[in-house]
């Protein structure tokens, strides 16, 4: 098998190569680390790299396969991480130059989980500064770039480590969603990105951007690799005082192909908002194909789903401007200008302002379940729009003009208010071949019912084996391939 | 804030001033114009009835 084949296995097939012995994880890991040495000049996910110590842990990962000490899914699978979860001994820059010399000395629980499930760590993935944008633009390390069209954001926060998975750089990776930062950049990049329920996943050693709505998650290229990683990484954690101390279900037992009697319902809203008519179209498809596969959906009504965004901007805003007060007196002026407005604009929120969102958060929380007694999924799309270009600062959505923050977030913020597990799928391609994502939440802590639905809806379709051309986009002569 | 939803600038300048933030132009301009687009944006929810609900707490979503 050549090298662009292997990076591009899922973790899955991977992992049962790994397991049987067929595949060594030093020659896994040594290819990602020429797939990143060709592309990343062209993509820039990474901030830091950590090619040695990646071989030398694929190296100890080889051993103990080879020793019959085989640790699970995950043993010897390259990963990254979304420069926000800390790791002992590896600089930890949150995206910001203030910070580039910031080396924690302990493992965030995400982080540590991983190490202990025998993932290599190939590196720390770029992001929108502090995790506080959607465009997966960083004028401190870069903008990132989507492999898909290398002028196009990849989306963001976690855009490094979408175009990271996307272009096989990495088998998988995990980012951080406050208010789409997992699922915009999946969906704008082709990728599955699952937001778990708040307090599914611990938020200790991450750095918070908000610390009610921020959710740790995985970004894969398959709905399997999704479940793999939750089951690696899901879990309580005293350390964390938002975590969940409730049963967890082997994640794999949902992928059953089987969603008929399923009641999935769409948000009227969701349609009333500005959206590229290209997106609906795929998505719209989406949800007839969830009907042809047996399940019934409604069209249903989502009270308060308009407010919804101001309160969690609200709520976001107070949030990130408290969490960052004492780094803005020293280092106001080092900030990407972007971020620096958003958290000086968040001191204008009073205490008042935010208990009165946090009161409409209750009410629109409560509605909200309210909707699960009647459907046991909600759908729609993930982002209104494809992938824009890097610089864009506003969007033309029909006759409506958005910034690009609101616009990217429009589908996304609602879930993060009420904490719903939600995940997104690719469901299609616009006319420049750029993907379309299609978004799925359950009620808190049934992930089983998102991933059943999401499995099949990807086993029914072939937009997740599509991949970007990146060796067509990049000059061979500079990167090699 | 909530209630001063067109945040006049001369409310907005000591304001800006207290809290320690740079309002030198351009930046003070910058500043307050997005933060008035800020305020406008949470206009939409001042019309919800909150009666008798208390806050939304950090851990507060339902555990099995």
């Amino acid at each position: 098998m050549d090298s662009e084949n292997s990076c591009y296995l899922s973790v899955a097939e991977l992992c049962r190569l790994i397991r049987k012995k067929e595949v060594s994880p030093v020659d896994v890991v040594k290819a990602h680390l020429t797939r990143i040495e060709a592309f990343e000049p062209a993509l820039n996910s990474f901030i830091t790299l950590l090619p040695e110590q990646a071989m030398g842990e694929a190296r100890e990962a080889e051993r103990e396969i080879q020793a019959g000490q085989y640790r699970g899914p995950l043993h010897g699978i390259p990963i990254g991480l979304k420069d926000v979860f800390q790791v002992k001994g590896v600089r930890n820059t949150s995206g910001s130059k203030i910070f580039d010399h910031f080396v924690p000395d302990f493992d965030s629980t995400v982080a540590l989980k991983l190490k202990e499930a025998g993932a290599i760590l190939l590196g720390k993935l770029n992001l929108n500064q502090f995790s506080y944008g959607t465009t997966g633009e960083n004028p401190d390390y870069g903008n990132m770039h989507n492999p898909w069209e290398l002028d196009r954001v990849t989306g963001g926060s976690s855009g490094g480590a979408a175009s990271a998975t996307a272009s096989a750089q990495c088998a998988l990776a995990m980012g951080t969603d406050t208010g789409g930062s997992i699922r915009i950049p999946s969906a704008l990049c082709g990728l599955v990105g699952l937001k778990p329920t708040y307090g599914r996943l611990s938020r200790y050693g991450i750095t918070p951007l908000s610390w009610s709505q921020d959710h740790p998650g995985p970004i894969t290229r398959t709905v399997e690799d999704c479940a793999l990683v939750m089951n690696a990484v899901a879990g309580y954690d005293p350390r964390d005082t938002s975590s969940a101390n409730i049963s967890i279900s082997d994640f794999t037992q949902a992928l059953t192909n089987k969603i008929k009697g399923l009641k999935v319902g769409v948000p009227k809203e969701f349609f009333e908002e500005p959206i590229d008519s290209e997106v609906e179209h795929s998505v719209r498809n989406a949800i007839e194909l969830l009907s042809q596969l047996g399940a019934e959906v409604l069209e249903i009504s989502w009270p308060m789903y308009h407010e919804s965004k101001a309160i969690s901007s609200t709520i976001l805003m107070a949030e990130a401007t408290t969490y960052h007060s004492q780094l803005m007196k020293q280092h106001s002026s080092n900030l990407d200008p972007k971020v620096r407005l958003r958290l000086e604009a968040g001191y204008f929120i009073s205490a008042v302002d935010y208990l009165q969102a946090q009161r409409a958060r209750r009410l629109f929380y409560q509605r909200s379940c309210d909707l699960f007694k009647k459907v046991n999924l909600l759908a729609g799309p993930t982002v209104p729009i494809p992938a824009c270009k890097i610089g864009t600062e506003e969007v033309q959505i029909g006759k409506t003009r958005l910034g690009v923050l609101p616009a990217l977030s429009q589908y996304t913020r609602s879930f993060n208010l009420t904490g719903f597990p939600t995940i997104t799928v690719p469901c299609g391609f616009s006319k420049n071949g750029l993907p379309i994502g299609f978004q799925m939440a359950g009620k808190p802590f049934d992930e089983m019912t998102v991933l059943r639905a999401a499995f099949a809806y990807e086993q029914a379709t072939d937009w997740h084996q599509r991949r970007p051309m990146i060796s067509k986009q990049v000059t061979p002569r500079l990167y090699g391939v | 804030m909530g209630e001063d939803i067109e945040l006049d600038k001369k409310i907005f300048l000591p304001m800006a001033k207290a809290f320690g933030l740079d309002t030198r132009d351009p930046h003070g301009e910058e500043l307050y114009a997005y933060t008035r687009n800020v305020f406008r944006d949470f206009k939409v929810t001042e019309d919800i009835d909150l009666t008798d609900l208390e806050p939304m707490a950090t851990s507060v979503l339902p555990k099995e």
